[in-house]
């Protein structure tokens, strides 16, 4: 667990990995946070399924809620669920480079304007089931 | 089985995985019921195309476990784990899964379709 102890050479064995943005530079970090950062993007595509499967059955079902703003909703759950994935990705990659670099660890751009997002669509349904 | 960690890193991140396969699956599932009425035939196309990546995906990620579960046994906490290229399909897939669904809900709204048409 100590750094900077393994050797630079003797991994010329290792398979290239994709992305060489990521894995060109740095040094392997312990697997444990790999994993955990692993675990942590496929928490957004979870959430990106979430928000699509939000945005379909809000239209599918229709619910009593007033079309306008049942559409509006259902359009911004989706491109929510568009969006929150290349958060996934992009989050990924920078993590596990400050992870090579032991650098500090970079923040989610996308998880206010997506807390946001979701209050909104909270504040478009109420307001669609009360018209 | 001996374990590479206490806290079970690899099985948790394993399970995860499998989590997120098996919502791709389901979602899948339910887009065949839902979609024929508005696409039609095509429908079905698309909710297999779903359901043979899920069914990949599990086995994609039986594949990374066990590489993953003996490297780290072999070589300690610094080996190499695989790569991004699995990450990198399923943010693809999910984001083209978005725009068909963004595509669909436009159309269902233009049509009027609901799968509950009293409660409209």
């Amino acid at each position: 667990m100590s750094d900077a102890d393994a050797p630079a050479g003797g991994r010329s064995t290792a398979p290239r990995r994709f992305p060489a943005s990521v894995f060109g530079r740095g040094t392997e970090p312990d697997a444990r946070f790999s994993l955990a950062n692993e675990r942590t993007f496929l928490a957004w595509i979870r959430t990106g399924l979430a928000l699509l499967a939000g945005g379909v059955a809000l239209e599918a079902l229709g619910l009593g809620i007033q079309p306008g703003f049942r559409l509006a909703a259902s359009l911004i759950l989706i491109v929510a669920g568009l969006l929150t994935p290349l958060q996934g990705w992009f989050g990924w990659a920078r993590t596990e480079r400050a992870l090579r670099l032991s650098t500090p660890l970079p923040s989610a751009p996308l998880a206010l304007p997506l807390a946001i997002v979701v209050g909104v669509v909270g504040v478009l349904v109420l307001i669609g089931v009360l018209v | 089985m001996t374990l590479f960690d206490p806290g079970l890193q690899p099985e948790r991140t394993a399970l995860a995985w499998r989590r997120t396969a098996l919502a791709l699956f389901v979602g899948s599932l339910v887009a065949m019921r839902i979609l024929p009425e508005v696409l039609g035939a095509w429908a079905v196309v698309l909710g297999l195309a779903g359901v043979i990546a899920a069914g990949g995906l599990l086995w994609a990620v039986h594949r990374r476990y066990r590489t993953h579960h003996r490297m780290l046994l072999e070589e300690g906490d610094r080996t190499t784990l695989a790569g991004g290229r699995l990450i990198a399909a399923t943010t693809l897939f999910c984001v083209l899964a978005a725009a068909l669904t963004l595509v669909l809900v436009v159309v269902m709204a233009i049509t009027g379709f609901s799968l509950v048409p009293l409660a409209r």
